[in-house]
């Protein structure tokens, strides 16, 4: 087969489709209604847990026991601004917000602690025996002295004093804890946000932090981001208007558009797939991508009816000649999405399926089904938008001339220097990007502003957990209150507090059940350290829950009271912080032994461990990812033009606009994480296009010009290039709102980094790759056939 | 014989009436405890539709049917809101049986004829006291047999919980979590004994000594190893307002503590899903709850009888329902033609995290049949729901004096919203030391001194 039969094969295809348009149109109406109808079962719905990699072994014991960690609480700081919390006017106020706090639905009302709960209690031992009682009496003390009383009571009780009183005596918390099947976090959030929100006044400060905190904000964010994604819309779809100025140029890019969303959401809802919030961005990009894939399709189109004003043939030679770079682009794209299921994280998964599948949509809805509208929508008026872009090619062909003029040496060096820096500055990447709070808010953000306030005043949020495992914990023998277990919680603390890099604070069962000892032996603190016997440890674990619930201790031991924690607090997450506290917690679990006849310990879980999941994952998977998408693109570029240099051709701009992004986030002080992995990837397979779109023109061209290189260039620079900018532009008007409007950081990093590679992807495209033509000449190109349709045979007349 | 005058709708439209006038008069054809005291049992009292609970559902459920997810539907009404959600979606099941219609066989024999011969008797003095005409403690049996408001239901079961002078049951408890595991297994003894309102032991009325007591109670542990040993006594005063002492004992520390006593909305052990205020639906000091207002009469399904295993060595329950088939007691119910519908409010506890809660009491013979406790929000949170019983079936019994044992047989607590559930139920002994029964002459010296508790502590 030659390439003239190949021509001829895609031609013969697009007339016989073109021919059965009205049957396959009514097929593909079948398919969107089946889709349709799958759209009401889709999901939104954010899984924190999903966003990590299921192997990392922090990970797995994060899963193992997702208890420890508070993940089901909330914070409260209230903070005086103007003084000590001890006083009527803070006081009363704690009093009523615990009170209000224990109103907030699928609260846990056995677990709302503060000052002036009744949880909150100071042990006295008595002649007559124990007082416990709760530090403040059955209303907000009134008086000076019962102030001073409660005041000396809260120093009587040195886990309350560090956990919920501030050292300078300034601040107090409150915590609740929440029932996890009951939670339904948005309208908890913003019950307990209203509440901060109505208590807040000139003299006190409220922040509101925990995990069921920031999943409130992120879900709050999430509703703001439907507005968000109506107004990109809304913005496309004006930019597309005004630069296509006829009803095809408008309709069939908006249909493509329309027909692979609902195919692709109607299809996750078939399968029960719920859709991530935080990677919105990328259908909205998918979006951008169908409107550019219209844009090029009609302009084409348009081209093509100039000159053989015919509606039914130029849909034909239409889908003939934009099938191969049509297809090729769409299966980069789609590659470019799914490439990052490689990653062991199951919300990416979830993301390459509906993205992915989004993408290939994209084939039927844009490669076969717009030519067919075009054939019958009404006929464009060819002259319309060439106005509109007189300035764009005449600049676009003064790119030409600086690729292929007398100056192209000069450009080659700037070029070559370029490369070399970026490749210079992305060696110093780091991996990681601490937010102290979250990473998926801003820096500044409400929630994370309140992190930074707790983590000031008290042991805070970033805690290392070390898990004491039960090996079985069917056994009626409670491992948690064993004398092995417990020796070896105090070891592990006392080794992590005389290391290099002590915590600020820890925190186990060990030091209730020490407390315990000394109030029931009299109170004197000789008391305090536990005798390694097992008659006197189950004696102060059974002391320890006199009147109080095992739920009680559940940031410590499990419900069943066979796991146990060791918890570390930090004062920060800076990367230099986790590996130190990792160092040491590796020395600490290596000196007390991994393995004991009745548990293991394991590390870890925590803040600090889950961030270090997350780095090392990213570390691993980043160029991982990278690496197959190089070999999916070459391979997919050497096909599409039957030339491995092609392919290798085309790799050279999209890479170098990579190691351009990598830089660019050096500069600015961003770290690599699972964003940028994403956008990396995305920017790789969608940035590809713009070289497939120019390399095809150029081949074009190439036999429309009769072999002169530098004609070909600079033709195809001002028509497909033209093409190319204004589809960048396109989506950069999609995605760049995101990153000024968006209240999430994950989100709003994404858009900023993905407008940068795509602007990087086109400025590159449109200089590198026509440079590269030109240097090396490949014979490919002179293959004219391969992308052109012989028939058509001149070139665009408007270039002249 | 069908009166058709008298139809479900009658019931319904009298229960209504009389609750919108205010009235409570016990009994829907006559009044109930007329009845009672002139026939021994109440089925002139109430029409058919009341006494067959195939006559309550028109047939749809017979007795001896069970009730599950499938037909709990038809009696939706005659449930609490907490067991309802558990037929429905946590898979539990309740057997039915006849209406015990025969009042002996409803509480403890010597009971009954207290509450008849002291009929009348009782009066609430100035500081809200059950007392007699003379202003001194009760004297024994009901002191409210035919109660006009929700404050003297309450008092009569505040004054006595278990309706003997004295009681030892021994008990079994279990914790289970909402994924289904049973966390905790205890077992361990229960001992209560009343100086006054005495029927049974000597000296009668009051033990002298300790008139100006309540009750003397205490609970010790036999399993897990952790426990044994560890135990309680609780001394309450006979003042109803006044919360009662509590004295604690872990061997390994060898000395009785006191603790205080006024956090009542927290359990006595880990892993339970009870409070101390919801023991017997009535666990605090009657005056500290105020604002008791009847809220509602009528039929209701109650484990009231047949509750007793004789089949099993120790009279254990089997389970079923839940994620692993052990979250809830066999229970058997019957169609309690009455029940009365108390609501009370925590007025002296400002840090309770519950609103209220609903007490249904069984018009027949007062016992609690059901409680609902409320959160702040209005949603409800915890539930304490017992099966009684007649020890005695066909030739098997267990004797109390001249007659038959009669106690409760299990508890289901449940809190809704976390999931868990504390199964209790009282076995027939444990280690062969310890037995469950009602007025044994030495469990005072046994079990409830402090010097009993040191004793238990080393056994």
């Amino acid at each position: 087969m030659n390439d003239g039969d190949r021509v001829s094969l895609r031609e013969r295809i697009a007339v016989w489709l073109i021919a059965h348009r009205l049957s396959i149109g009514i097929l593909f109406a079948a398919a969107t209604a089946f889709f349709a109808v799958g759209i009401p079962h889709v999901e939104l719905r954010t899984v924190f847990s999903d966003l990590l990699p299921r192997d990392d072994p922090f990970v797995q014991v994060f899963k193992d026991h997702p208890d420890f960690g508070n993940p089901l609480t909330m914070l409260v700081m209230v903070r005086c601004k103007d003084g000590s919390i001890y006083n009527r006017e803070t006081l009363d106020k704690v009093w009523r917000l615990t009170r209000d706090i224990d109103l907030a639905p699928a609260v846990n009302h056995d677990q709302i602690v503060s000052i002036a709960s009744s949880k909150a209690r100071y042990a006295e031992a008595k002649p007559y025996g124990i007082d416990m009682r709760p530090l403040m009496g059955d209303h907000p003390p009134q008086t000076d002295e019962e102030i001073a009383l409660l005041r000396e009571r809260t120093r009587m009780a040195p886990m309350v004093a560090r956990f919920l009183v501030s050292e300078d005596e300034r601040a107090t918390i409150l915590s609740a804890q929440f029932i996890e099947h009951r939670l339904e976090y948005g309208e908890t959030f913003e019950y307990m946000q209203a509440l901060i929100e109505s208590a807040r006044d000139d003299r006190h400060e409220i922040h509101l932090a925990g995990y069921p905190a920031l999943t409130g904000w992120v879900y709050r964010y999430e509703a703001q981001m439907l507005a968000i994604f109506a107004l990109t819309i809304a913005a496309l779809i004006t930019a597309l208007a005004l630069r296509m100025r006829h009803v095809a140029g408008v309709i069939v890019p908006i249909a493509i558009a329309a027909m692979a969303a609902v195919w692709a959401v109607g299809l996750v809802g078939w399968l029960g797939i719920s859709i991530e919030p935080l990677l919105m961005i990328v259908p909205l990009l998918l979006i951008a991508r169908s409107f550019s894939h219209g844009v090029q399709l009609t302009e084409r189109y348009v081209d093509i009816y100039a000159q053989v004003r015919d509606k039914r043939r130029a849909a034909e030679l239409t889908m003939s000649v934009m099938m191969v770079p049509g297809l090729t682009s769409i299966l980069t794209d789609v590659v470019g999405i799914i490439v990052v299921a490689v990653a062991p994280i199951d919300a990416m998964v979830r993301h390459a399926i509906f993205c992915g599948m989004w993408a290939l949509w994209l084939i039927p809805a844009g490669v076969v089904w717009a030519p067919m509208l075009l054939s019958i929508l009404p006929t464009p008026k060819v002259a319309v938008h060439r106005d509109m872009t007189k300035t764009l090619p005449r600049l676009l062909r003064g790119v030409g001339e600086l690729v292929t003029g007398r100056r192209v040496r000069w450009t080659g060096i700037a070029v070559a220097a370029g490369a070399a820096l970026v490749v210079l500055f992305a060696q110093k990447i780091e991996i990681g990007n601490p937010v102290e709070g979250s990473n998926l808010l801003h820096a500044n953000s409400e929630f994370n502003v309140a992190v930074r306030k707790i983590n000031n005043d008290f042991p805070g949020v970033n805690t290392l957990e070390l898990i004491l495992e039960a090996k079985r914990p069917e056994l009626a023998d409670w491992t948690a209150q064993q004398v092995d277990t417990v020796l070896t919680m105090t070891a592990l603390q006392q080794k992590m507090e005389a290391s290099g890099a002590p915590p600020r604070a820890s925190l186990s069962y060990a030091d209730y059940l020490a407390e315990t000892s000394r109030i029931f032996n009299g109170g004197n603190t000789r008391w305090l350290p536990l005798d390694p016997d097992q008659r006197a440890i189950s004696a102060a674990a059974v002391g320890s829950m006199m009147g109080t619930s095992a739920a009680n201790f559940g940031h410590v031991i499990s419900d069943d009271l066979q796991h146990a924690t060791v918890s570390l607090w930090y004062a920060d997450n800076r990367q230099s912080t986790v590996d130190t506290a990792l160092a040491a917690a590796r020395d600490a679990v290596l000196a007390v032994g991994i393995d004991h006849p009745e548990f293991r310990v394991r590390l870890g879980s925590g803040v600090i461990a889950l961030q270090e999941a997350v780095n090392r994952v990213v570390q691993r998977y980043h160029w991982i990812v990278l690496a197959l998408l190089n070999l999916a693109m070459v391979l997919m570029g050497s096909l599409a033009y039957r030339s491995w240099v092609a392919g290798f051709l085309l790799l050279v701009p999209v890479n170098l606009s990579n190691w351009a992004l990598l830089s660019t986030m050096y500069a600015l002080g961003i770290g690599l994480d699972v964003n940028s992995t994403i956008v990396a990837a995305i920017g790789i397979g969608v940035g590809i296009d713009y070289g497939i779109y120019l390399l095809s023109r150029i081949c074009e061209e190439y036999g429309a010009t009769n072999g002169d290189w530098k004609a070909a260039i600079c033709a195809s620079l001002a028509t497909t290039g033209s093409a190319i900018a204004f589809t960048a532009t396109v989506m950069a008007l999609g995605i760049l709102p995101w990153y000024f409007l968006s209240g999430l950081k994950f989100v709003a990093d994404m858009g900023l980094l993905l407008v940068v590679i795509m602007g990087i992807n086109m400025l590159l495209s449109l200089v590198v790759l026509p440079l590269l033509v030109f240097q090396l000449k490949p014979t490919f190109v002179s293959r004219a056939t391969v992308i052109d349709t012989p028939r058509m045979g001149q070139h665009d007349p408007r270039i002249e | 014989m069908h009166i058709r005058r008298f139809d479900r709708g009658y019931t319904r439209r009298k229960f209504l009436a009389d609750a919108s006038r205010g009235v409570l008069a016990t009994g829907v054809l006559a009044p109930l405890w007329d009845v009672l005291a002139a026939e021994g049992e109440m089925t002139s009292a109430y029409p058919d539709e009341l006494l067959s609970l195939d006559a309550y559902t028109q047939g749809r459920i017979k007795t001896g049917d069970e009730i599950h997810a499938g037909n709990v539907e038809f009696v939706k009404d005659l449930l609490e809101p907490i067991r309802y959600e558990q037929i429905l979606n946590q898979g539990r099941r309740l057997k039915t049986t006849r209406t015990t219609t025969d009042l002996m066989r409803l509480s403890p024999w010597e009971y009954i004829e207290a509450t008849l011969s002291n009929r009348g008797k009782a009066r609430f003095d100035e500081r809200g006291n059950v007392v007699t005409a003379d202003g001194q403690p009760w004297i024994g049996g009901n002191p409210f047999p035919d109660p006009k408001t929700g404050l003297e239901l309450f008092a009569a079961q505040t004054l006595s919980w278990g309706r003997h002078d004295s009681s030892f049951y021994a008990f079994e408890v279990q914790d289970v979590d909402v994924s289904g595991k049973v966390n905790f297994d205890y077992a361990g003894g229960w001992a209560e004994l009343h100086p006054v309102a005495r029927v049974s032991l000597s000296p009668k009325p009051y033990w002298e000594k300790h008139k100006d007591k309540l009750r003397f109670q205490s609970v010790f542990f036999l399993e897990p190893h952790q426990y044994r040993g560890t135990s309680f006594l609780n001394i309450w005063p006979y003042d109803h307002k006044t919360f009662p002492q509590l004295y604690g004992y872990i061997p390994e520390f060898r000395r009785i503590r006191q603790h205080p006593t006024d956090q009542r909305f927290e359990p006595l052990l880990p892993g339970t899903t009870m409070y101390l205020s919801d023991a017997w639906a009535a666990g605090d000091p009657l005056n500290t709850w105020g604002n008791y207002r009847i809220v509602g009469r009528g039929p209701f399904l109650a484990a009231i009888s047949d509750g007793w295993n004789p089949d099993e060595a120790d009279w254990r329950h089997g389970t079923h329902g839940g994620p692993k088939g052990d979250s809830f007691w066999d229970t058997t119910v019957e169609l309690v033609p009455e029940a009365i519908v108390v609501e009370a409010e925590p007025t002296m506890f400002p840090r309770a995290p519950i609103s209220k809660k609903r007490v249904w009491f069984d018009a027949r013979n007062q016992v609690v049949i059901g409680m609902v406790t409320y959160d702040r929000r209005g949603q409800p949170f915890r539930s304490f729901d017992g099966a009684y019983s007649l020890y005695e079936r066909g030739d098997k019994k267990v004797m109390d004096g001249a007659h038959p044992y009669w106690s409760w047989t299990h508890v289901i607590a449940s809190d809704i919203q976390s999931g868990g559930i504390t199964r209790l139920q009282q076995v027939r002994q444990l280690e062969n030391s310890h037995f469950s029964g009602a007025n044994q002459d030495d469990l005072y010296d046994r079990y409830l001194t402090q010097s009993a508790l040191l004793r238990l502590g080393g056994a």
